[in-house]
């Protein structure tokens, strides 16, 4: 990349444009419509019982009161939002700053992006060159992607806490890309301390950061270098723990509450993911088997795609997040919302996938549909769980096809690559 | 569906997919060994999770935890009718025999011509009266302890007879006392037994006396055990049991009694229903707290109307009163819409309805016998109180509270009803006699109903090979089986008091073993249903893992053949 300093002023002058045109978007949207934050707060698609502000409040109530917030069975997030969010004016009464803080995280997230983005690792790795390495969009543009999807901003309205754990894993990425590889595991105990599931993105993690630290001068051995930051990684998850437990106090309560409640699923509320409706019709008996099998088979992707990528760890990372996406126990369209923010990084790839058409019709179908099938089943009563559960459905079909043909598009690209004289030849199943 | 999308992206098919064609003209080239490599590596990694974590959590969670339980124990207690081959139960139940006038000899020649007397009238062997002397005849008579020494070693006494000589009578007379076990024998002097006689009129008259007493408890016991009937038992008799029976409520460790005041207008408005309780009710309780268990709670409703579709009350001019037929007295509780509570917690729940009518229907009483008050089979009682009208000047009308005074006769009446739906005999007239009874009949009905549960237990679990048993079960059943054991050598030794706290700790016990509700979760699951339960998730995530695994093991053994020949 040959950038001139007049380009670059330009970008830097996009960068500005499109972050403040983000950022006046979410605040007229709040001003203008002062409703539609409580109204996406307390909708099923974006809010689940890991990641709602509501019982957030809830949490905070008691925590500001001395009580254990866990007491209520309400509260099931990390307890170091709490402190944080108790420095914030009351979001009832003064919503405005509550609000501003979101957006600015969301900017963050989006600055972490623009600097993954412009490391051109989703191009150019230590061990892969794109074929195609030149169809890219800019660093601006991938941010602009991210700060006008409007599951973002539905997310940032509705002020999820998923929202954090977006940003610790999108800067354990970026400080992965920037060769600080010590950053990265710590923002990815941070991700993992919220949500517990971004530890499975550990491996592929480290070595994307093996990646760039082997291009420098006298590489370390690899095994040394994983264990190395897998002590890090477990570091900082303890040290996290370690601080909860002095503002809970109660360690098992807190972890049982939040962890255990990410394991075993106890809650059942509609959300757009997979595990609600199976879990609702399941046998008590089988109950643990298949909370064993959903988990192992979000986790089983790990091995395959960090063995099949392995010249391409962020294509893992990103592909990863498009399965979380899916499978894991508690969807929103936050977790979709990150996969889109990912996928951008590999305009180059585009080209070579194939259904994009019917995965982007599929999503939309079910963005569209999903609200209103939901009013029709608990509102309206005049449709049933089937009704949405169709929906969820369909919008995981979506954004597995879409998953699916990037994982497609990626094989083709190294396939080219290796075999360049074949390049856009037919594609025939055998 | 969602099942067939999660495996799309899976990397088995995206490395199948990895070796496109691109056209037949120009062949595609051939898999470089890396990628091979890499494919295998892909699969083993699938693999290695499924067998290092999936097979552990399957054989994890789907493992049913069975206890073992002392079957054949259990199979013994419930055994097959008419007796148990664990235990016998029976009834010895001492008499003592107090004759403070009477010379030693002559009492011991008196008791033992008695108890032959007793032997040969009695037919059922495990109810038999053991007749003891009093040694110290000063002692304990008089208070009817009710096996309330229920560790101790010594049997309960169930009576105590006292001989008494009286001049001037012609034959013997008996005076059983109503609040104490003990029955004073009047006899004239002259009839004590010659040391030579093996009959006298005394010892006859004390043996049919006692036999009298106990005939009912004899019958009730041997309707329980399901012995065959006792020849003796009059078809009267037999009809009164099975009447009793059907008529008292199923036992419960603990019965909540709740008294109701209902009234069609607005008084009266209160009661002494605490003095009441106090005065009438708890005494009886604090006897009753050997057998079960009760909790008291009371309630006044007014404006409390009869059902539409009830049958009014009639005006009978002979009577001067308003009637109720006795054929209708079964719709006058309005069920629908007096706020009875048909359970309180755990247990049954036995309902005392006081019912006030109101001036214009007053007296109001039970056409055919004149009688104020009725049983609810297995329900509770009624007590219509027609209280003394007050005139003032917008008419007559039922006095606002109702003293103490006024309660008396409704709750003598509701004691007796208690009594009753608890299942007392009738007979005999001494209260704690019949006390004593009912802690007999009741341990004799929990070792039954506790040890046939525990035969039902066994055949439960034998025929439903995977039902899970947890481990409370296995030491409930223990518990019971211990209890059940002790309750029997308590019989043996006539203490029971004791025997029936082990029969209710039996019991509960025994149910707690068989409703355990973690056992009959997977009663109506047979194995064959596990195949719908496996096959919509893992068939369509297993299929294409087992297929490249085959494909992976068929390439490596041509890879060995190919091998193999290049070598030979």
């Amino acid at each position: 990349m040959s950038t001139t300093p007049s380009s670059r002023n330009t970008m830097k002058d996009r960068g500005i444009v499109v972050f403040g045109a983000a950022f006046v978007l979410r605040l007229l949207l709040t001003c203008l419509f002062p409703a539609l934050p409580d109204l996406l707060t307390g909708r099923v698609e974006v809010s689940t019982p890991v990641n709602s502000f509501k019982r957030l409040q809830e949490g905070l109530f008691l925590y500001t009161r001395n009580v254990s917030p866990y007491d209520g069975g309400v509260y099931h997030q990390a307890p170091l939002l709490l402190p944080l969010f108790a420095l914030l004016p009351d979001a009832k009464s003064s919503p405005l700053p509550t609000a501003i803080f979101y957006f600015l995280v969301d900017l963050l997230n989006a600055y972490a992006l623009l600097k993954i983005s412009q490391s051109g690792q989703s191009v150019k790795s230590r061990l892969h060159t794109a074929v195609r390495q030149h169809v890219r969009w800019d660093g601006v543009s991938v941010a602009a992607w991210f700060l006008f999807n409007p599951f973002t901003i539905a997310t940032c309205l509705a002020r999820s806490t998923s929202v954090f754990t977006t940003s610790g894993i999108l800067f354990a990425v970026s400080n992965a890309v920037g060769g600080n590889s010590v950053n990265a595991m710590l923002a990815l105990g941070f991700a993992s301390y919220l949500s517990l599931y971004p530890t499975l993105l550990f491996i592929p993690l480290v070595l994307l950061c093996y990646d760039i630290r082997a291009q420098g001068p006298n590489p370390p051995k690899i095994g040394l270098y994983v264990v190395q930051h897998a002590g890090l990684l477990l570091a900082s998850i303890a040290g996290l723990l370690g601080l909860s437990c002095l503002i809970t106090g109660n360690f098992w309560e807190f972890i049982s509450a939040t962890y255990g409640f990410h394991l075993l699923v106890p809650d059942l509320t509609p959300n757009v993911g997979l595990w609600w409706y199976f879990f609702i019709e399941m046998f008590d008996s089988f109950r643990e088997f298949f909370l064993g099998v959903f988990w192992l088979h979000l986790a089983s992707y790990v091995g395959g795609f960090t063995v099949r990528f392995q010249r391409q760890p962020l294509f893992v990372i990103t592909s990863l997040l498009g399965v979380f996406a899916v499978f894991k126990p508690y969807p929103s369209i936050s977790d979709a919302s990150l996969f889109f923010a990912m996928l951008p990084l590999y305009r180059h790839l585009f080209p070579l996938m194939r259904y994009t058409f019917f995965a982007v019709s599929a999503i939309l179908y079910s963005s569209l549909l999903g609200p209103a099938f939901y009013h029709l089943w608990v509102y309206a009563g005049s449709g049933n769980a089937n009704f949405f559960y169709a929906i969820t459905l369909v919008w995981s079909l979506g954004i597995s096809i879409l998953l699916a043909d990037a994982v497609f598009a990626a094989l083709r690209d190294e396939w080219e690559q290796q075999n360049p004289d074949q390049k856009g030849a037919e594609v025939r199943q055998v | 569906m969602t099942i067939k999308t999660g495996d799309q992206e899976s990397p088995e098919d995206s490395t199948s997919r990895a070796d496109p064609k691109p056209s037949v003209k120009s062949p595609p080239p051939p898999e470089t060994p890396a990628a091979v490599q890499t494919r295998f590596r892909v699969i083993a990694a699938f693999w290695a999770v499924i067998i290092f974590l999936g097979f552990p959590i399957w054989w994890k969670t789907t493992s049913i935890y069975r206890a073992s339980l002392p079957i054949e124990e259990m199979v013994d207690w419930a055994g097959g009718k008419p007796f148990w081959q664990a235990c016998r139960p029976v009834f010895p139940l001492d008499i003592h025999l107090a004759t403070p006038s009477m010379q030693s000899a002559d009492a011991q020649h008196l008791l033992r011509t008695t108890q032959h007397t007793l032997d040969d009238l009695n037919e059922f062997a495990a109810h038999h009266l053991r007749l003891k002397l009093a040694n110290d005849s000063a002692s304990d008579y008089g208070e009817g302890d009710l096996g309330a020494d229920a560790s101790g070693e010594v049997a309960d006494t169930a009576l105590t007879v006292r001989l008494l000589p009286q001049e001037n009578l012609l034959g013997p007379r008996s005076e059983l006392h109503a609040a104490a076990t003990q029955l004073d024998v009047f006899y004239p002097p002259n009839q004590v037994p010659a040391p030579s006689s093996w009959n006298s009129p005394l010892s006859t008259y004390i043996a049919e006396e006692l036999q009298g007493l106990y005939g009912e408890e004899k019958a009730t016991i041997a309707h329980i055990l399901h012995t065959a009937g006792l020849a003796s038992t009059s078809p009267q008799l037999a009809e009164d049991i099975s009447r009793r029976l059907r008529r008292s409520m199923k036992y419960a460790e603990t019965y909540h009694l709740s008294f109701s005041l209902f009234t069609p207008g607005s008084r009266p408005s209160s009661w002494d229903i605490e003095a009441a309780v106090n005065e009438y009710v708890s005494p009886l309780l604090k006897a009753l707290s050997p057998i079960s268990d009760f909790t008291v709670d009371t309630q006044v409703q007014l404006y409390a109307n009869f059902a539409p579709t009830a049958p009014k009350p009639e005006f009978d001019e002979s009577e001067a009163a308003w009637t109720l037929k006795k054929e209708d007295l079964s719709a006058f509780v309005n069920a629908a819409e007096w706020p009875l509570n048909p359970s309180i917690g755990s247990g049954p729940t036995i309902n005392f309805i006081l019912y006030v009518p109101e001036p214009s229907q007053s007296p109001l009483i039970v056409k055919e016998n004149r009688a104020s008050s009725w049983i609810v089979p297995q329900w509770g009682g009624v007590f219509l109180l027609n209280p003394t009208l007050s005139n003032d000047k917008t008419g007559e009308s039922n006095p606002a509270h109702l003293s103490q005074d006024s309660l008396g006769p409704a709750f003598m009446t509701f004691s007796h009803q208690l009594l009753t739906l608890l299942g007392t005999p009738s007979t005999p007239a001494s209260l704690p006699l019949r006390l004593q009874t009912s802690i007999r009949v009741r341990a004799a009905t929990l070792l039954l109903s506790a040890s046939s549960t525990m035969g039902s237990l066994a055949s439960l679990t034998e025929s439903l090979p995977s039902i899970p048993i947890p481990a409370t079960v296995a030491t409930s059943v223990s518990t019971t089986l211990s209890h059940l054991s002790s309750t029997c050598s308590h019989l043996r030794e006539g203490r029971f008091g004791a025997a029936l706290a082990s029969a209710r700790v039996a019991e509960t016990e025994a149910e707690r073993s068989f409703f355990e509700k973690s056992m009959v979760g997977q009663v109506y699951f047979p194995d064959e249903h596990k195949v719908a339960v496996y096959l919509p998730l893992l068939g369509p995530i297993g299929v294409p893992l087992v297929v490249g695994l085959l494909k992976e093991i068929k390439r490596i053994i041509a890879g060995r053949k190919a091998k193999r020949a290049a070598a030979s």
